[in-house]
């Protein structure tokens, strides 16, 4: 018999139902004689989740779920020594992820051009430089739907259309690898992965438009990001894949690197003109857009790392092939970084059209506790929250913007019950506050204001008042500012009052912090019934607000309490009750 | 043409028009704050917000510009609350110091507040902990009062060329100062005062020396004298409603008088002196070949600190000459004293300049001090002698006309003009023309050098020789002039100028730092047209013709360049670092 | 290195698709996850172990596979054996997946998070 291995793995989230299941099973292997030629071993994920023990038999790829001990001697004697399938066990569950810009994450060596050429490689560059035209170029991108995947959705084809259409006699290309939203880290690995495929996605489009110099403008904070580019334009030169007469072509490219300086605004399209031309990262007015008058007032389109890595891909497999993934409006797919409360966090490439609860819980295993969902936040600090109500949602661009997020660049953070609407707004905005550039009013104070607003409402001292002030600063920032940064920093605040005005009363009225986040707002108490009178909570409280006796017991002055968490931390007999 | 609508009315307006200019055209004001005519829009504030029909978002309607069938809101209830609320966040971010700041009444902020009738502060007050910088003792700038508009910053940068003026930090830590942070003083700052001119708040001022020179003029053992310059005149009328470029002479010598000056001059008798002295300095250079062409006029103190900072290669061009009102200051304490047999040490002499860099110019050397002591004593703005006027409780715009003292007060047509761009070389080229041709020139006045163009040029013939000469006001158009003057020698090619007029204030003196706050390329004009009207009433044209200047060279001087004139009319000039560590 | 011409290219990549049939080789994620989490540590240890050993088998490095929870990553490649790849390896699991799955052919439990089943 040829060797098999079974893979076993209990995917129950809380109750495990397979106790010493493999350990059944192996024994039933060797009653019967087969342990020669049939390995068992458990596994940490099998990629299927809540379906109880899961039994994965190689080669073959037969999968059965929902197995119990009395199914052993079944899937022993049919599949593994006749071959046949049982078919009411099987488990169809198709793999959600599609792997289009991670295609070589994790695959190649990211050092290795000849890994990267060996996997299909610079196809792309080569098939456009035997007799395409730009023209031709942009149509293709034009069937594929690509949309740009920095946040904004603008389509591609058109981007470039525009940029070869602007009158200059130099036009640039720009990688936009800033990556500033916290959380999102998908940029950074394509760059660190798979650096050959933005370089010939760059190339792509420096072609497209006419532009024979390009920009990779990473963020310092990335020096693998850097190193590896570096590293890969190097190797290219020295293969002729940059330079001048590339693939004996008359078209020329060259391309350089420029770092961030640590700061967001400079994500946005003029203020990373502005950073590369060595002024103030601050944005321009719009119009004129970068397409008619970039970098160093020349006709320039930005791209973001994702939305080149995706160009390559497309020229050789197609635009109709692309655009046979995703919806309607928006085709292909996106990487998301799954972060939060959720089991499997990490990076996921999903078809658009994907649900949120398939993404949550087919490929994030779920939620890493057994809280329930409350929501999931979308689109870093420019997106919004969506409420557990709409988990069936299919994601793409349209959908997000009508629940009042965005697709953003691509973070996704799951939260629970534990995590307070409150505080993830003033998270969130107080990121933007910080990372103003200060040119525009409605950002730079509205901002500033909005953050005030929020810390008074998390610190016990906000009014109903509040929240209308809230929404007239939101509105002014949103029509307002000048950047996209200062239009959309109030998202996540507009977005908590929308699906959780209750919370926010919460905070206000009954300065209560459900989810036990907010500091000021939390209340510690003894349980008399729990407590031992050893007084190490008295000891530790630095404010001295734990007053009593051992005859009368002990308790805690809520008038000098500074809401530390200490004497929780330290009662050894959980007698502190926070609340 | 590009037709569209604004409130739906058509418009036709050219292509490029902003959606603000646009509206204009239709009577419809569209707010605005950060916006100046002199610059690009910085599209900073957020105020000047419209809707175009078909969009959700708003536009900024300063640096948006119309296009064909563009429908256009300026003003909704959304977009008003909108806009609202921005002047709401900036009120939270300014003090509410109106009462005693230098811009109660004169205020952009205090205009637009109270246009939209404000009447409660919604937002926490939150203001920056910075101190004023005064270490210039010519500018001050209030970090608190600043509401980051950016103006200062362009025109310091970009208009100026001095870079004193930049941003720091980010977000809502952004202030206004010189790059490194350090003081003013030690920035490469000259002190031109534009900044203040384009400030819509009270966050830049001039150093208010008001109350100096009322102590004086209250001080028994002081014999104050007063001087004023070419563009204070038309200039001052502005503070009392009068029409811009109103020739207010007569009627500053009258309420100076009232106001307790013992000896009211005109500096532009000193300078139709300059002339003397400088004409006289060009006709050395170019017809007798002694010294360094082209000569550079050196009247304007801005222009010499920028000169002495960032191009000392040019020190050997320039005019020793000092500017008029020093002039008129080491006279007063030696000529003028001996004639009225007073105590020099007790002569106390006011310039009212329409411009801050003189505070510094009467510090700036040794022989500034020719007199055996500091010649001028001190230099008030326009502004502040606007409110020594408005202190002193006299009706200023009906006073009498009055005459000035003449000894130092009397002034022919070529003496007022300096006040304009291109006004010293105008009047130094009627003389000049004089002196070597023997005769008066074809056409007094000189229009090609006249007017707002950033660089003019014109040529004149001097005994046959054709003299090139040029103009340059606002001092990002004086690299321009000096490095064609440098490429040529160094190359050996014909000098492409002989003579060299600049001033840093863009349209000259009219344009100073000094003057009324706001300043536009219609102030400067009509400003100048002022000046221009002044030297047309004038019988005497020419600075040669001027009989007390003759007299003061008879008497005193002996001629121009003369040693005495060396000692105390002229000056030196040395290299000074741009920053001061 | 001569630049390569559309012809030139075409034979390189007719090169390297015959070079691609290897024996053993163990490919460890080293993007910044990868490496904050320990996976220098980890290649160090592969491959000294493995000289030690004597093991004939190529050590790589590859980007992020997209599990950055469980990093460090390590995908395995042994003929007659499934391709894992292995999490939350540690040095001494570096160890055992060199002693067993690649010397003994057997595979290592409770640290496979994912299988590849397509080549």
């Amino acid at each position: 018999m040829e060797k098999k291995t079974v893979f076993i793995k209990d995917t129950n989230r809380i109750v495990q139902a397979g106790k010493d299941f493999d350990t059944h099973f192996l024994s039933y292997v060797r009653e019967v004689g087969l342990e020669e030629v049939v390995e068992v071993t458990r596994v940490a994920d099998i990629g299927i989740y809540d379906q109880g023990v899961v039994v994965k038999i190689m080669p073959g790829d037969i999968q059965y779920a929902q197995v119990k001990d009395t199914d052993i001697k079944r899937i022993v004697d049919e599949t593994l020594k006749k071959g046949n399938v049982i078919q009411e066990l099987v488990c169809t569950k198709e793999p959600k992820q599609l792997r289009v810009v991670l295609r070589n994450c994790g695959v190649i060596d990211p050092d290795s051009i000849e890994e990267y050429i060996a996997s299909g490689g610079y196809q792309g560059i080569k098939k456009i430089l035997s007799g395409m035209t730009p023209e031709q170029v942009i149509e293709e991108l034009k069937v594929s739907g690509l949309r740009g995947r920095g946040g904004a959705g603008f389509p591609t084809w058109l981007k470039w259309k525009l940029t070869r259409e602007a009158q200059g006699d130099q036009k640039y290309i720009i990688c936009n690898g800033d990556e500033g939203d916290p959380g999102a880290y998908m940029d950074r690995s394509v760059l660190e992965g798979d650096p050959h495929s933005v370089i010939e996605g760059l190339m792509t489009a420096g072609f497209a438009i006419g532009a024979t110099k390009g920009f990779f403008y990473i963020r310092a904070e990335y020096p693998l990001a850097v190193e590896r580019i570096e590293k890969a334009i190097a190797k290219a030169y020295d293969y002729g894949l940059l330079g001048n007469n590339i693939l004996g072509s008359s078209f020329s490219f060259d391309v350089d690197i420029r770092l961030g300086a640590g700061a967001f605004v400079c994500g946005e399209e003029t203020a990373l003109i502005a950073s590369i031309e060595g002024k103030r990262g601050t944005p321009r007015p719009r119009p004129p857009f970068p397409s008619v008058k970039g970098l160093w007032d020349k006709p320039t389109a930005i791209n973001n790392v994702e939305t080149l890595a995706n160009i390559p891909v497309i020229m050789t497999r197609g635009g109709a092939w692309f655009a046979g993934i995703g919806t309607e409006k928006s085709k292909g797919t996106k990487v998301f970084a799954l972060t939060g409360k959720v089991k499997n966090s990490g990076l996921v490439e999903v078809p658009m059209g994907i649900t949120l609860r398939e993404i949550i819980y087919d490929i994030g295993g779920g939620l890493i506790s057994d809280k329930d969902i409350k929501a999931v936040q979308t689109g870093g600090p420019s997106g919004g929250v969506i409420p557990k109500e709409y988990l069936d949602t299919p994601v793409d661009y349209e959908n997000l913007q009508k629940l009042g997020s965005i697709m953003g660049s691509g973070g996704m953070i799951v939260m629970d019950e534990d995590d307070c609407m409150v505080d993830i707004a003033k998270f969130y905005l107080g990121f933007c506050v910080d990372e103003s550039c200060g040119k525009c009013v409605p950002c730079r104070i509205g901002g500033y204001q909005l953050l005030r607003i929020l810390n008074r409402i998390s610190q016990a001292t906000g009014t109903l008042e509040d929240v209308d002030k809230m929404k007239k600063i939101a509105l002014a920032m949103q029509k307002a500012s000048l950047c996209a940064l200062g239009q959309t920093a109030a998202n996540p605040v507009v977005s908590t009052i929308k699906y959780f005005e209750e919370e926010y009363k919460d905070h206000i009225v009954n300065k209560k912090c459900r989810s036990h986040k907010c500091t000021h707002l939390l209340n510690y108490s003894i349980m008399q019934d729990k407590c031992k009178r050893c007084r190490i909570c008295v000891i530790h409280c630095p404010a001295n607000a734990i007053t009593g006796d051992k005859e009368k017991g002990f308790y805690v002055d809520q008038k000098i309490c500074a809401k530390c968490g200490k004497c929780f931390e330290v009662c050894r007999f959980g007698a502190i009750l926070k609340e | 043409m590009i037709n569209a609508k604004i409130n739906g009315m058509p418009v036709a307006v050219e292509e490029g028009t902003s959606i603000l200019d646009a509206a204009g055209k239709v009577q419809v004001k569209i707010p605005t704050l950060c916006k100046h005519p002199d610059l690009p829009p910085g599209a900073g504030c957020g105020l000047c917000i419209v809707k175009i029909k078909g969009s959700p978002k708003m536009f900024r309607a300063c640096s948006t510009p119309l296009e064909n069938g563009m429908e256009i809101t300026t003003h909704d209830p959304e977009i008003v609350a909108v806009r609202k609320t921005v002047v709401e966040l900036i009120l939270s971010n300014h003090p509410n110091d109106c009462l005693q700041c230098g811009r109660n009444n004169d205020c952009e902020l205090q205009k637009l507040v109270a246009d939209f009738a404000i009447r409660q502060e919604p937002f926490e007050k939150s203001l920056r902990d910075i101190p004023k910088d005064t270490s210039t003792k010519t500018i001050v700038l209030d970090p608190q009062k600043c509401i980051l508009c950016g103006r200062c910053v362009k025109v310091c940068q970009e208009m100026q060329n001095v870079w004193a003026l930049s941003f720091l930090e980010r977000g809502f830590c952004t202030r206004i100062s010189p790059a490194g942070d350090i003081k003013l003083a030690d920035s490469p700052c000259i002190r031109c005062g534009q900044c203040s001119n384009h400030c819509p708040t009270g966050a830049i001022v001039e150093n208010d020396q008001t109350s100096d020179v009322w102590a004086a003029l209250q001080d028994p053992e002081k014999y104050c004298v007063v001087q004023i310059a070419p563009a204070v005149r038309v200039a001052i009328g502005e503070a009392f409603g009068l029409p811009i470029g109103t020739n207010m002479t007569k009627k500053l010598y009258a309420i100076l008088r009232r106001l307790g000056f013992k000896a009211v001059f005109d500096t532009n008798f000193g300078a139709d002196v300059t002339i003397m002295e400088e004409g006289s300095e060009f006709i050395e250079r170019f017809i007798h070949g002694k010294g360094e062409l082209p000569l550079i006029t050196s009247c304007c103190p801005g222009w010499v600190d920028f000169m002495e900072k960032f191009h000392p290669d040019m020190i050997g061009h320039f005019s020793s000459c000092k500017s008029p009102h020093e002039i008129v200051g080491v006279l007063s304490k030696t000529y003028y004293a001996n004639k009225i047999k007073v105590d020099p040490k007790k002569i106390y002499v006011v310039s009212i300049m329409p411009c801050t860099a003189k505070k510094q110019e009467i510090l700036r050397s040794e022989e500034m001090f020719a007199s055996g002591m500091q010649d001028v004593d001190i230099a008030l703005t326009t502004r502040e002698l606007a409110r020594m006027i408005k202190q002193a409780g006299v009706d200023f715009v009906n006073l009498p006309d009055e005459e000035p003292d003449h000894i130092l007060g009397d002034y022919t047509g070529a003496g007022v003009i300096f006040g304009a761009t291109g006004g010293v070389m105008e009047a130094a080229v009627r003389t000049a023309y004089y002196i070597v041709n023997k005769k008066m020139l074809p056409k007094i006045e000189l229009e090609e050098i006249r007017g707002l163009k950033g660089v003019k040029t014109a040529e004149v013939s001097l005994n046959g020789k054709a003299v090139r000469i040029a103009v340059a006001h606002g001092l990002n158009h004086v690299e321009f002039v000096l490095d064609q003057i440098r490429h040529a020698k160094a190359k050996g090619y014909e000098l492409p100028y002989h003579f060299v007029e600049v001033m840093a204030c863009l349209g000259g003196c009219v344009g100073g730092g000094g003057q009324p706050y706001g300043v536009t390329d219609e102030l400067r004009m009509k400003r100048a047209q002022g000046i221009y009207q002044d030297d047309r009433g004038k019988q005497l044209r020419c600075s040669h013709e001027n009989p007390l200047v003759q007299t003061l060279y008879k008497e005193f001087l002996d001629k121009p360049l003369s040693a005495k004139s060396e000692k105390l009319l002229h000056t030196h000039y040395k290299a000074r670092p741009v920053y001061a560590k | 290195m001569a630049k390569l011409t559309r012809e030139s290219f075409d034979t390189l990549v007719h090169q390297l698709s015959e070079k691609r049939a290897e024996s053993n080789w163990i490919k460890v994620g080293m993007s910044t996850c990868g490496i904050a989490a320990g996976a220098e540590d980890v290649l160090n240890t592969l491959t000294e172990e493995a000289k030690k050993r004597k093991i004939e088998i190529v050590i790589k490095r590859c980007g992020c596979q997209g599990m950055c929870s469980v990093e460090p990553l390590v995908e395995v490649h042994v003929p007659g054996l499934p391709d894992v790849v292995y999490g939350k390896v540690d040095k001494a699991c570096a160890v055992k997946i060199l002693e067993e799955h690649v010397m003994a052919k057997k595979l290592v439990n409770d640290h496979i998070y994912e299988l590849r089943t397509k080549r």
